[in-house]
């Protein structure tokens, strides 16, 4: 396959990822869930290593649950919690329909068109409450001793 | 969509020009252009051009919206330029570019070899187990309306190319197969006269394959067809899944040549299928 | 079929994550909720170590290890092939994540066993 047709490059590059025209919001869920999943691989690492700690001992162990419980973590902790549920929510409306489910069945096109994107707008909806609403009850993890 | 007001009005039309015979960097001119109702951007450019600027380049044909030509990216959105009413738009100003994520030959004008490209590796044909049958036909091959309507809405791809500009893999990924060529692909896979998911496997099933696609819809949301290529890549997943765990589509299940007169005896039993205009 | 069968274990690992993390979070940040203790208690060392101590546990722990490394390391991979490289940065992202994979879960689970094994005082 010939990779470098000619003319001038108008590809967007990684700015296409964030923007690239006005289109529905699924665009937007589909990058939310990108930066999402960057930000929990990042932090899945990072945690495993950082409770690898309990070998150095239980004072070790201690003073690392002692910074953990301090307000600054304690928010950083619920950011990261919004960020799993976004993801985990996103995630199961794409696993359904990444194979093929809420889609409705292919038929003749007939104008106006309707899209699968639209038509599983309403899956949409119900997980994105969902999401809001364990978001807003996760938060209570802020305040627990 | 707006309201389209009755009285003709002057419009500033904001175009990127680009000329590969000065070596510089694309930059935008601004056009006034006198808009009736009915007016389309492409005949707002033909005005442009016959009035004001006759360099202005870009490619169209059909002005009806069949051959796909016309693809250029107007207010933030991948449109058909004789499909897309300058007064439904609703803004003074009127923003055309070159569609994004193809190489710009000149001015809009994109270079379109990338969508055909991708279209061709996938294999955009027939594979029947009976290759000579297909070459050399001696009868029908039979597809009762609902085989037809499990890839119809597929079929109706016009090769406009507005989907590749839409999706966001495409804009980082150059060996992404794409929007087009991953529905088109499911088209044939889905057609019941098909066999060649195997054949098609190695271009399809790489990395740059349907599962760099995460449904963003972008593209169902250009396309001018109603083809919905997102919906059509989905599929496309759930054949290939459920083909590596063994449930694909069987040889033997493939459509079978038929003598006419097994022909018209199916067109007998089988209903027409349903309108789809109103009375 | 090989892309294929690496997506549909990606999708695999979904609900694995969703039950065994789930699970995960309640007890470390909703224990007075699920478990009527605080969540200070639930992250003290002793709690830790008594709770690492059952197979379940251990098992449960492996597994969510190997989902959530698999899942997101995948999704990774994706994100970074995305982007025009060249056939080496290619194979350096393949092979740099698949190794950087394999030694996190070493260490994962090298410290899930450690717990699980730990004998107190020595």
């Amino acid at each position: 396959m010939n990779n470098k047709p000619t003319g001038y490059n108008n590809r967007l590059g990684i700015k296409g990822w964030a923007y690239a025209g006005r289109y529905s919001m699924e665009r937007y869920l589909y990058l939310g869930h990108r930066l999402s999943g960057l930000g929990l691989i990042a932090y899945m690492v990072l945690h495993i290593v950082e409770t690898a700690n309990r070998i150095r001992g239980e004072q070790a162990w201690a003073g690392l649950m002692a910074l953990f419980a301090s307000p600054p973590f304690k928010v950083i902790e619920y950011l990261l919690f919004i960020m799993a549920v976004f993801h985990a929510m996103n995630g199961i409306r794409l696993i359904l329909i990444e194979l093929g489910f809420f889609l409705g069945k292919p038929k003749e096109p007939v104008y106006p068109y309707s899209t699968s994107v639209l038509r599983h707008r309403p899956l949409t909806y119900i997980i994105m409450v969902l999401a809001g609403l364990l978001i807003i009850f996760g938060g209570s993890s802020m305040f627990f001793k | 969509m707006t309201t389209a007001p009755t009285t003709s009005r002057e419009l500033t039309f904001r175009v990127r020009r680009f000329d590969p015979d000065t070596g510089s960097a694309p930059h935008w001119d601004s056009y006034t252009v006198n808009v009736a109702e009915g007016m389309t951007v492409l005949e707002a450019l033909h005005q442009i051009k016959a009035e004001k600027e006759p360099t202005l380049a870009w490619r169209s044909s059909c002005r009806m919206g069949v051959c796909g030509s016309c693809g250029m990216f107007i207010n933030d959105l991948p449109r058909l330029a004789c499909q897309t009413q300058v007064l439904h738009l609703g803004t003074h100003v009127i923003t055309v570019a070159p569609l994004p994520n193809y190489p710009n030959v000149k001015d809009l004008v994109p270079n379109l070899e990338p969508l055909i490209e991708k279209h061709a590796a996938i294999k955009p044909f027939i594979i029947h187990p009976n290759s000579q049958e297909v070459d050399e036909p001696t009868g029908e091959f039979l597809q009762i309306a609902e085989e037809r309507e499990a890839f119809s809405q597929f079929t109706y791809c016009i090769k406009c190319g507005l989907c590749l500009a839409a999706c966001p893999t495409v804009a980082t990924d150059p060996l992404f197969l794409g929007p087009q060529a991953l529905a088109q692909a499911y088209r044939y896979t889905a057609d019941n006269r098909d066999c060649g998911v195997e054949e098609r496997l190695e271009s399809i099933d790489m990395f740059h394959g349907p599962y760099q696609c995460h449904m963003a819809g972008a593209c169902s949301v250009a396309c001018p067809k109603g083809v919905d290529p997102a919906f059509g890549i989905q599929l496309l997943k759930r054949t290939l899944v459920l083909d590596s765990i063994g449930f694909g589509k069987k040889k033997s299940s493939v459509a079978k040549v038929s003598p006419l007169a097994d022909v018209v005896k199916a067109i007998e039993e089988f209903a027409p299928p349903p309108r789809t205009v109103s009375q | 079929m090989r892309e294929t069968r690496l997506w549909s274990l990606h999708l695999l690992a979904i609900p694995i994550i969703f039950v065994l993390l789930g699970m995960h979070l309640a007890i470390m940040h909703y224990a007075p909720v699920f478990y009527g203790m605080s969540v200070d208690k639930a992250r003290e060392f002793g709690t830790m170590i008594e709770r690492g101590k059952s197979v379940v546990q251990f098992v449960l722990y492996i597994l969510l290890l190997i989902a959530g490394l698999y899942h997101g390391l995948y999704g990774l991979r994706g994100i970074l092939r995305e982007l025009p490289l060249t056939p080496t940065l290619i194979k350096v992202v393949d092979i740099g994540i698949l190794t950087f994979g394999l030694l996190i879960f070493a260490l994962g689970t090298y410290v899930t066993w450690w717990t699980f094994s730990f004998k107190a005082g020595g």
